[in-house]
């Protein structure tokens, strides 16, 4: 045995130096949701540098909109954001009606209030048991997809979709809601309302995800707000702001319900937002059932093909996983003279090459699944 | 607050600003005069409260896009005949003022005070340009490069000014009102 120390000590660990090593996260990989790459060059275990490549996914939907008349805009918005589809829908139906000056009636407003929070729902669901497979529990994932099979299922009842449902339109919506459906929806609700104590009891509060999760990734409020980060990422860190209640649309203003706050902005906290926003969800489409109007389901006055006087209109809403919003610009013209869209996955991925410098390799589909992207979004 | 009373904060601080010809409906919108003021408004906006840069975006107000450029069926109605009119065709809406200018939009939020600050400047088509905002705001990093990469809009003091949606072999900013596409290897 020579005498060399078991620890080396503070002069040698000064000296070592590992040799840097070029990784390739994706495009292809089962943790990046769709097809992201991220360069990473790590020294170690420990990531020096990280650089997000996106674009594979990248359709010009916004050229596209240039071209097609406004009722024909409505189906490109299925594809941003194919998760969770509504509040795509909903948003250019809000910025294409201010434009118009259209209102919804009141049946339409709650009906699509419905359909949004259930999409809500569904997109957590996802995010819930895919975030799960993420950090190494398979079994959550199949619970949570059962009751997101339901939701779909419903969907698919209503206007025929279970992705792209284009069920959202210009002063209104498609179809109106049977009884028979209506009478569907409250059964599963009753039936999903337990089912949210046995997520937590399952994965929310197990001690190994904790471990892996909390304190990984932490986004401080003022950083937060910096980044540009919306959603239950924003409200992870703790920042309120939500715009169904900063900005309310579709008479969001009428229902209770909280706004679930993080505390500490670590990868647990963003997931908890998002388990608690479900109950929230749920308490939303209570309210608009019981006190469902009655009355037409679509606006009249809404041309076939649409020629909005010249202007400007922004409108958002909280989608599922951010700030969604869409600046419409009008020349008077049968399609929109220019369409952008504020695409909130887009933008909470751009922290990203800067949070993941200094992490763990094993911590990077921690954060990065805690962040919630979905590619068609990023790249529209 | 309401909109005049930003409004009139906003001019006690910087007189040359005023509110712009076209509104976006709802929101306050000024228009500011060169794009020197833009850095000290985003820094006294940031001050005060309005901290949250919501959204970068550009508008080309060259006129409507000729769709023969990239429609390869003009008409979109698949169950009307042959020869048909097409039902929609993109034409020029007479009296709009088309001008050689794309408008930059910055759109600035006070998550306190629930208010949103709209800021629209007006460059030239061939040499759009304005200060980055990215040293104050960080999500404008990623913002501005998509306005670059789409309108070819400079942002000066960008750290990483580069391509981020589109392929490296697309040629020009597919955004622009005159984008004409080239044919690469993904054309039949």
């Amino acid at each position: 045995m020579n005498n060399a120390p078991v620890q080396p000590d503070n002069e040698t660990v000064g000296k070592l130096k590992t040799d840097q090593m070029f990784i390739n996260l994706g495009p292809q990989h089962p943790s990046t949701h769709g097809v992201l790459r991220v360069g990473l060059t790590v020294e170690g275990e420990v990531i020096v540098k990280a650089v997000p490549d996106i674009g594979y996914l990248h359709r010009g939907t916004e050229k596209l909109a240039e071209v097609r008349g406004y009722h024909h805009c409505v189906v490109l918005t299925d594809r941003w954001d194919y998760v969770s589809a509504m509040p795509n829908n909903l948003v250019f139906c809000l910025a294409a009606e201010k434009l118009m000056g259209v209102k919804a009636p009141p049946r339409a407003d709650a009906l699509r209030v419905i359909m949004c929070e259930m999409n809500r729902v569904a997109s957590h669901l996802l995010f819930f048991g895919t975030y799960g497979i993420d950090i190494g529990a398979y079994t959550p994932f199949l619970y949570a997809f059962r009751e997101r099979e339901m939701i779909l299922d419903l969907f698919e009842m209503m206007c025929g979709a279970r992705l792209t449902y284009n069920y959202i339109r210009l002063g209104g919506v498609m179809v109106d809601a049977t009884p028979e459906w209506l009478a569907k929806l409250r059964e599963f609700v009753a039936y999903f309302k337990p089912k949210l104590d046995e997520y937590d009891s399952l994965l929310t509060y197990n001690p190994i995800f904790m471990a892996r999760t909390e304190g990984v990734g932490l986004i401080g409020p003022e950083e937060a707000v910096n980044w540009g980060l919306s959603g239950p990422n924003l409200r992870g860190s703790g920042v309120n702001y939500d715009a169904r209640r900063a900005d309310p649309y579709c008479g969001y203003e009428n229902y209770e319900f909280d706004v679930p706050l993080g505390k500490t902005g670590s990868c647990w906290d963003r997931f908890f937002c998002r388990a608690q926003e479900m109950r929230q969800s749920i308490r939303i489409i209570e309210q608009a059932l019981a006190k469902l109007p009655e009355g037409a389901f679509m606006a009249t006055g809404v041309a076939k093909i649409p020629k909005p006087a010249p202007g400007e209109s922004y409108a958002h809403v909280e989608a599922s996983r951010g700030d969604l919003g869409i600046h419409l610009v009008s020349d008077g013209g049968i399609s929109p003279f220019r369409m952008h869209v504020r695409a909130p996955s887009f933008i909470n991925l751009a922290m990203l090459q800067e949070k993941l410098v200094g992490m763990k390799v094993s911590d990077v589909i921690a954060l990065l699944g805690s962040i919630d992207i979905v590619l068609g979004e990023v790249d529209r | 607050m309401t909109q005049d009373e930003i409004f009139a904060s906003i001019q006690a601080k910087f007189p040359k600003i005023e509110k712009a010809a076209v509104i976006v409906k709802d929101y306050l919108t000024i228009r500011l005069p060169s794009k020197d003021v833009l850095l000290p408004l985003a820094a006294w906006l940031k001050e005060t409260g309005f901290d949250y840069l919501e959204m970068v975006t550009a508008v080309d107000y060259l006129g409507p896009v000729d769709m023969k450029g990239y429609i390869r069926q003009m008409n979109f109605n698949t169950f009307l005949p042959d020869g048909a009119t097409p039902q929609i065709e993109s034409a020029a809406t007479p009296n709009y003022p088309y001008r050689p200018v794309i408008d930059l939009v910055w759109s600035f939020v006070s998550i306190t005070d629930k208010a949103r600050v709209i800021v629209r400047l007006e460059t030239p088509r061939d040499a759009s340009s304005a200060p980055t905002l990215s040293g104050l705001f960080k999500t404008a990093d990623w913002q501005e490069r998509e306005i670059f990469d789409l309108f070819g809009v400079t942002y000066e003091g960008h750290p990483n000014l580069t391509k981020i949606l589109t392929p490296d072999f697309l040629q020009g900013h597919p955004l622009r009102k005159d984008y004409a596409h080239v044919k690469d290897r993904y054309d039949e």
